[in-house]
């Protein structure tokens, strides 16, 4: 993965001019020093503001605690509550439903459009970067253009079906239809980003494989079966990882466009949690959940990191 | 034979225009819809069809909503702290990344798997402690709270440029090194004009995650003292969005046009070096 250059094996004579014995000690000390300086900002932020809190939410998942009063310790209560609260195991489902609407649709359609990129067409560039667009834009704003766009009497998307002959339904107030759109909305924002690494993978493959399928005859198909998709691999279960930890946190869609309704249809966990937390001020059962969906998350990309494991194939340097 | 594989290619190549075209406008057409509402009266927001063009073109929207409905201090405040915490983020990511790129102390592996490993742990999980936190210091609804959480940098940012650092050849350090150079000066005059463009990019995905951040300043701001865009604008779809579409429009075209500017500068260097960190 890394080069061997750091390694702690002392370089042979050979490879380099440095003499073997390494800095005199005064140095050394200096420089540890010095390193520790230029890390003191990013330490402090680090354990402060991110450590700190990973630890204390551990600890406060075992008080029961509104804010206001003190923290009374409660043992595993709020673990065993949650284990039994059919809001929580419904947020878990519609969480895990999002994720299935939006992480296969988003990157069958970037591995599309990479493909298509990697032909470099004219104009390319330009239609690469108006593909990236979508991924900056703010949630709360777009969830209220997308709230415009989906309302069923004004907004773009009936007024279109309208054309063609067929009454839209009710988007956002139908249990039906809400995740499906909020599943498209991120579907819509992250292709394009998806894409970009896509396309990297796809120019690292070194072009002699493709002549020697084409030397050997080899189709079409089989060429993006037995040589694009096996050498995409470390790319996809990078994108795959990281699109799947982002999903698993959705919250801002879901609070300007939804609020979790119509009828909990689109409570995902991070809504959840947050409304646990900060509108009931439960903070110590939030916390619980809040562990639950940090366990949810590692078994997943756990998951793909074996599943990839297993199938990867082998870099050629 | 040879002719018709180029007529098939040729077909092949003007269908995948169409359809790349087609997906390109499907990329921007919220943008460009929310651009064209915002510019139109009132009364023709809701009579018109969301494709026809705004026409009398109006600016009162813009007007309202920057006037009467504080999108101006919103827009203030964002600025700062998005401008604070990005530079913070750049400056201290590049301090931190040279320490883990290239000088030895003890610890160092074990520090950088440690930042490694957070990068899973989901931000919510984060926020109740912190929000205790901010709360102990006296520090809920001022500046100061909004931005200490991430003005050091983050795990991401001190791994884009270490990373980075990585590539550029030891030699250049050794010869400034002879030449009596400190790790300042290397830092400062050597490394840093080398990483232009990772630097640029790592300062644009701060600026737009810190500039469309909701969470937080939901969190830990509750006036309009300190109130940002993300939540100045969801308070306003909250309160109007049935009676003053026009305003809640013109509002969310505001929020997107500071971004797509600062993307559109920097695009070049982004493409590139966001595909580079997947390759990693």
């Amino acid at each position: 993965m890394e080069s061997t250059r750091d390694s702690p094996v002392p370089p042979t004579p050979a490879l380099t001019a440095r003499p073997v014995v390494g800095p005199p000690p005064r140095r050394r000390l200096r420089q540890i020093l010095e390193a520790y300086a230029l890390l003191t900002p990013s330490l402090v932020g680090f354990v402060l503001f991110l450590v700190a809190p990973i630890i204390g939410v551990v600890v406060i998942s075992f008080f029961d605690w509104n804010l206001m009063g003190s923290p009374r310790f409660v043992g595993l209560a709020n673990y065993r509550e949650m284990m039994g609260d059919s809001e929580v195991w419904r947020s878990v489902r519609n969480t895990l439903y999002y994720v299935a609407l939006n992480i296969p649709a988003q990157t069958v359609l970037a591995l599309l459009l990479a493909l298509a990129m990697n032909r470099r067409l004219r104009g390319g560039k330009v239609i690469r970067v108006l593909f990236v667009l979508p991924w900056m834009a703010m949630p709360v704003a777009l969830g209220i253009i997308w709230n415009w766009a989906f309302d069923p009497e004004h907004g773009a998307v009936n007024q279109f079906l309208s054309l063609l002959g067929i009454s839209g339904p009710e988007w956002l107030s139908s249990t039906t239809w809400a995740m499906p759109v909020l599943a498209s909305i991120n579907v819509w924002q992250y292709t394009g980003y998806t894409m970009l690494f896509l396309l990297a993978g796809l120019q690292a493959i070194p072009e002699s494989l493709y002549e020697a399928a084409d030397i050997d005859g080899v189709t079409g198909f089989q060429r993006f079966f037995r040589i694009t998709l096996p050498l995409l691999r470390p790319s996809m279960l990078f994108v795959l990882v990281t699109n799947v930890i982002g999903s698993f946190q959705m919250f801002d869609t879901v609070y300007v466009m939804t609020q979790g309704g119509p009828n909990g249809s689109t409570d995902t966990l991070n809504f959840h949690i947050y409304q646990q937390a900060f509108q009931l001020f439960r903070t110590g059962y939030a916390s619980a959940i809040a562990m639950l969906l940090f366990a949810l998350i590692l078994l997943v990309t756990a998951a793909q990191f074996l599943y990839f494991r297993k199938r990867t194939v082998y870099d050629f340097s | 034979m040879r002719t018709h594989r180029t007529i098939t290619t040729a077909f092949g190549r003007t269908g995948l225009y169409v359809v790349l075209i087609a997906g390109a406008l499907l990329s921007i057409g919220p943008y460009l819809m929310t651009l064209n509402a915002a510019f139109k009266r009132p009364q023709d927001l809701l009579s018109t069809n969301a494709w026809t063009p705004a026409h009398p073109a109006t600016f009162g929207n813009f007007a309202d909503v920057w006037n009467q409905y504080g999108m101006s201090s919103f827009l203030a405040h964002t600025l700062f702290v998005t401008v604070v915490v990005t530079l913070g983020q750049v400056v201290f990511s590049a301090m931190g990344a040279y320490a883990f790129a290239r000088l030895e102390f003890p610890g160092r592996d074990l520090l950088f798997w440690g930042y490694i490993a957070t990068m899973m742990v989901p931000q919510m999980i984060t926020l109740v402690p912190l929000f205790l936190m901010m709360r102990q210091l006296g520090l809920v609804d001022t500046f100061a709270g909004l931005i200490l959480p991430t003005v050091f940098g983050t795990p991401y940012g001190i791994f884009l440029v270490r990373q980075h650092f990585r590539t550029i050849p030891k030699d250049l350090e050794a010869a400034a090194r002879i030449d009596g150079a400190g790790t300042w000066t290397i830092l400062v005059k050597i490394m840093l004009p080398l990483s232009k463009p990772i630097l640029a990019t790592l300062a644009t995905i701060t600026f737009i995650n810190t500039w469309n951040n909701l969470i937080w300043p939901l969190i830990i701001t509750n006036s309009d003292r300190t109130k940002v865009i993300t939540v100045g604008i969801s308070a306003l779809q909250g309160q109007h969005v049935s009676d003053l579409p026009h305003i809640v429009l013109a509002g969310a075209a505001l929020a997107l046009l500071p971004l797509i500017a600062v993307f559109l500068m920097f695009q070049r260097h982004i493409v590139r070096s966001i595909a580079l960190t997947g390759l990693k």
